[in-house]
């Protein structure tokens, strides 16, 4: 026995000095903070976009490929992670120099961590960089993305009997009379309405804010207290929609709205057995995994007045910024800004943003097309003009899927009234003052 | 047992009520070489990982940070005024409080019972053994994943082809049946865990004092509720223990199965906490109530392990 | 423990098991089936078998998730781990049950009480300590991790252990001191051997949680070299769908070893006890 221990014990100790040992190797590699040591300047990137991590890191290696007296660390957020990849380097004592984050936080939880970048050359490429409450540009429009309603063209087009324009759908009459042909095709259900917090409450229930050029207005309004709901138009038209498509006669799961539908809704569009579901341009996925088929997008009516601005746009904006820390020194600021222009100016940069992340691009200057069908009806319906504002840029995100979806969901269930929806919602808003 | 002989100590030992006394120095269990070496490394271990980061923890809980990156100010008790008048920090634990009523006993009957048959000793135990362990393999998401699919599209589909009602529209999208799923779900994944405790308590009792038993003439379930059920009294105790922690303190298969829906009906308390302190801005109140969270349950499983450590028999 | 059942009640049960059989074990074979599948399959019929068998799927997750190198750290950061949890705990139970003092009681409630707390409200102190303040996450990783596997494993393991080492008839003991063995001597020699089937399971236990583990890795682990499985497979996740037909076979590929580990586990308490006791 005493043999075996001593066996045991000297196994422990060479594994030991085994996890020592790639511990020094790996640590050999370790970057040390912004200090200009050799010349070399060490930012931290990080990128919030699950999917597409393996071409954020080519996209560093790439960048530093060209500028070699900067060293680049790409970190990625894991899809699910509560702790963001930003408050977790953070938090263990790293500075972070160029953060992705959702626009709502540059007014919320990161509101004194972007430096303004008005002075960048980019800035004149796009109309989507975003401003803070004070006024400072802040925010780099990482991706543009839009939502609507995502529709199987082969099934609408079979029950229109030809071509079929989805902007010719500017009014909420036009849209049943489009569901009542589709339900005559053959089609049972011709909606596959999926009701998690974040789609039925952030985006589709914020859509009414766009009833101001400026979102914030409205929003300003709401915390005021001088925008009643019930009265509101744009508001109740947004809802007035949505129970028709939540509705028995034409939604799949009309009989008990709220559920884990999103998986099955998409498989449904996708193989046809619905024409159109609620959702954004990265619907795709799911869609392409069931079929290849074409698929577009169909604005949502607000109400039977075809001059109305807010009819016939797709919702479409930035969802994704890139911010530079105020607390980074000064030569990882510059080093960071480098990264921005060669993103925008390069053609390697070019190329990574939109051929291989498959992202919309911001900026007018960049030739290339995303390649999946919902991404080019983005693309097209902004340059077109189609699109108003990714509202939910404009108030705090969190909280709509926390503390107001579920008020929503209640609504779509029946077990809450408009009325005191909308009560819930101005409460909500002027309690935030 | 080793053949060599120890230096003989007789004259140096006696035993005073189960613990070893010994006269002399460095030579008896209860002595602080002993503590030390025995002891030492758990808690050196135990200090570096939790006991220093819970204090720092509760530090955190006295500061009024909104996200994890905020400066540190001490702002006193105001994120537990704000904590305790949180509504529905309460509703959910007194949701969860309901959830551990609903699964505490069927999990230890469903555990033991299982544990029962695969060590009797029958034909193809082992592949038995196996089978119901492997819902603990599975990790959380992807069980979620499963078992949604399951409510949400297959048992519809069943209930649409044989006609049964309350299968026929997701049980997902009910307040009840969500909760139900939920119950379902984490009975049939606990038991296999709790499985391999049982069975290594059962194959603990001595052989000898089951054979006493069954040449005494004693039946099965006699043998089984007189000898076998208080000398698993140790495997009880960690099972229940562990049944009302991880019920008290759900949140993977709460999230993956129901993600606290259908509108925050199934949201339970473990879930509420980790939105509060870390998806909503209110980081130093959820830290808050992750402390009166750990209060409440600590108190409770306290009290029964204290008691049912008292029916532990000290062979 | 053998007995032989009469027929009709051995019948029954045989029905029983298999019915439970059915249920416990369904989820891990629609895994299996579903890995030959692709997206597109697994979305519309995950109960149907596949059309066809071909290991490219697995092959593909392999290559994406660095296999060789992350299987070997997390094979690495298991064992050890999970070796010092069971020599340490099983010490620190066997002298908190043989000497009842104060502090061993109030030793023993603590670390009972420590399993209630919730792991969120630990996460940022943790980074913050060893990350912002001691730099550990920077310098040694690896070692920290064990580290914290051990402090956080310990609890339970010595639970268990206590409740188990409680039921060791005290006889045992008295005869090897009588023999002059030291304390020390008494513990690995007899106690520890005794306790195997206990060990066993707490190491089963113990190596499930932590092969499986995804939150701890995630926030020490910093550098892609070093990441375990389950960190790996994350990238398999997509923020609106999974991409399952790479994601169920690296789920399989990483289940694999436990389910062999905690089959050699179960022999060994058999054998253990069929071996006879303690004579």
């Amino acid at each position: 026995m005493k043999k075996s221990v001593v066996l045991i014990l000297t196994l422990v100790m060479v594994m030991v000095l085994a996890a020592c040992g790639s511990n020094t190797n790996n640590n050999a590699g370790t970057a040390n903070e912004g200090t200009a040591t050799s010349g070399k300047t060490t930012i931290i990137i990080t990128n919030g976009k699950g999917e597409i991590a393996a071409q954020w890191e080519q996209a560093a290696k790439d960048f530093m490929a060209e500028n070699p007296d900067i060293i680049v660390e790409a970190h990625t957020q894991a899809v699910g992670d509560t702790l963001s990849v930003v408050d977790k380097l953070t938090a263990s004592g790293k500075t972070i120099t160029l953060a992705m984050v959702a626009p709502d936080t540059v007014n919320g939880k990161y509101k004194d961590f972007g430096i303004d970048l008005s002075g960048e050359a980019w800035v004149a490429e796009t109309d989507h960089a975003f401003a803070n409450e004070k006024g400072e540009l802040v925010g780099f429009p990482f991706s543009i993305e839009g939502l609507g309603l995502v529709y199987n063209k082969k099934v609408v087009e079979n029950a229109v009997g030809g071509e079929f324009d989805p902007f010719s759908i500017n009014t909420r009459d036009k849209l049943v009379e489009l569901l009542d042909k589709i339900k005559a095709s053959g089609v049972e259900y011709p909606v596959a309405f999926q009701t998690e917090g974040w789609s039925v409450s952030n985006h589709y229930s914020t859509q009414f804010l766009n009833q101001n050029e400026d979102p914030s207005v409205t929003v300003n309004q709401l915390k005021s207290g001088e925008l009643k709901l019930a009265d509101n138009a744009a508001w109740n038209g947004y809802y007035d929609t949505l129970d028709v498509l939540v509705s028995q006669d034409y939604n799949k799961y009309g009989e008990r709205p709220i559920g884990v539908y999103y998986d099955d809704a998409h498989v449904s569009v996708g193989n046809g057995t619905s024409a159109m579901l609620f959702n954004g341009n990265w619907a795709f996925d799911s869609l392409q995994a069931v079929a290849g088929e074409e698929f577009g997008f169909i604005p949502v009516p607000v109400d039977n007045n075809p001059e109305n601005p807010l009819n016939n746009k797709i919702v479409a904006g930035p969802t994704n910024l890139l911010i530079i820390n105020k607390d980074a020194t000064a030569e990882q600021q510059a080093a960071a800004k480098k990264f921005l222009d060669w993103i925008v100016f390069s053609e390697k940069g070019q190329d990574f943003l939109v051929n291989q992340s498959q992202v919309i691009s911001a900026f007018k200057n960049n030739s290339n097309k995303v390649t999946n069908p919902l991404g080019a009806s983005i693309a097209n319906a902004i340059e077109q003009g189609k699109t108003s504002n990714f509202a939910l840029n404009y108030t705090t995100a969190e909280d709509w899927n926390t503390k107001i979806s579920p008020e929503v969901q209640k609504y779509v269930a029946q077990k809450l009234s408009r009325a005191e929806l909308a009560t819930f919602i101005e409460n909500y808003f002027t309690s935030l003052n | 047992m080793s053949e060599q002989r120890c230096r003989s100590l007789i004259p140096f030992i006696y035993i005073k009520q189960g613990v070893m006394i010994m006269r002399g120095k460095n030579s008896g269990l209860k002595s602080l070489g002993n503590q030390v070496f025995f002891t030492g490394p758990t808690l050196l271990f135990f200090c570096i990982t939790l006991l220093i980061p819970f204090i720092y923890g509760l530090y955190l809980s006295f500061t009024n940070m909104t996200s994890p990156i905020s400066p540190m100010e001490f702002a006193g008790l105001e994120s537990y005024r704000t904590a305790f008048q949180d509504t529905k920090f309460w509703s959910a634990m007194w949701l969860t409080i309901k959830f551990v009523a609903a699964t505490i006993i069927l999990v230890n009957l469903i555990g033991f019972v299982l544990a029962y048959l695969v060590t009797s000793g029958m034909k193809g135990q082992n592949f038995f053994r196996a089978a119901f362990f492997t819902p603990n393999l599975i990790g959380g998401l992807v069980l979620g994943y499963i078992w949604q699919f399951i409510f949400v599209q297959s048992m519809p589909e069943i209930g649409q082809k044989l006609g049964i009602e309350i299968l026929r529209l997701g049980w997902l999208g009910d307040e009840q049946l969500a909760f139900w799923a939920l119950v379902i779900v984490t009975i049939w994944q606990s038991s296999g865990y709790l499985m391999i405790i049982f069975i290594a308590g059962l194959v603990s009792v001595p052989g000898d004092i089951i054979e006493a038993s069954t040449l005494d003439g004693a039946s099965t379930l006699r043998r089984l509720w007189s000898v076998v059920l208080p000398m698993m009294v140790p495997s009880f105790v960690v099972t229940v223990f562990l049944t009302l922690k991880n019920s008290f303190m759900v949140y993977d298969l709460n999230l993956s199965l129901t993600n606290g829906g259908p509108f925050d009906t199934t949201k339970m308390v473990s879930m509420h906490v980790v939105q509060k302190g870390l998806i909503e801005s209110n980081y130093s109140v959820g830290q808050a109530q992750a402390i009166v969270l750990f209060v409440i349950v600590a108190i409770i499983t306290g009290l029964q392990v204290y008691f049912s450590k008292k029916m532990e028999v000290e062979a | 423990m053998v007995e032989q059942r009469k027929g009709f009640t051995s019948g029954l049960v045989f029905v029983f098991l298999i019915v439970a059989l059915v249920i416990f074990a369904f989820p891990f074979f629609i895994l299996i089936i579903n890995s030959f599948k692709s997206n597109g399959e697994i979305l519309q019929s995950p109960f149907s078998l596949p059309s066809s068998f071909s290991f490219d799927q697995f092959a593909s997750a392999i290559d994406k998730m660095n296999f060789l190198v992350t299987f070997k750290n997390s094979l690495l950061i298991t064992v050890l781990s999970t070796a010092f949890i069971l020599l340490f705990s099983g010490m620190a139970a066997y002298y908190i049950v043989r000497v009842k003092t104060k502090f061993n009681n109030t030793l023993f409630a603590t670390l009972v009480a420590a399993m209630i707390i919730p792991f969120q409200s630990l996460m940022i102190p943790l980074i913050n300590i060893y990350g912002a303040k001691l730099g550990w996450i920077d310098t040694a990783p690896m070692i920290l991790l064990i580290a914290l596997y051990i402090g956080f494993g310990s609890s339970l393991s010595v639970f268990i252990f206590h409740g188990f080492i409680k039921s060791i008839p005290f006889e045992l003991e008295e005869a090897a001191s009588i023999d002059g063995c030291s304390p020390k001597q008494i513990f690995f020699r007899i106690i520890f051997p005794v306790l195997m089937p206990t060990s066993v399971t707490i190491g089963i236990l113990n190596v499930m949680w932590i092969w499986n583990d995804y939150l701890l890795p995630s926030l020490v682990l910093n550098k892609d070299n070093l990441y375990t499985l389950p960190i790996q497979m994350k990238v398999f996740n997509g923020t609106y769908m999974n991409n399952w037909e790479l994601l169920i076979p690296a789920i399989l590929l990483t289940i694999l070893p436990i389910l062999v580990f905690y089959l050699i586990g179960q022999r060994m308490i058999i054998e253990g006890i069929t071996q006879g006791s303690v004579k």
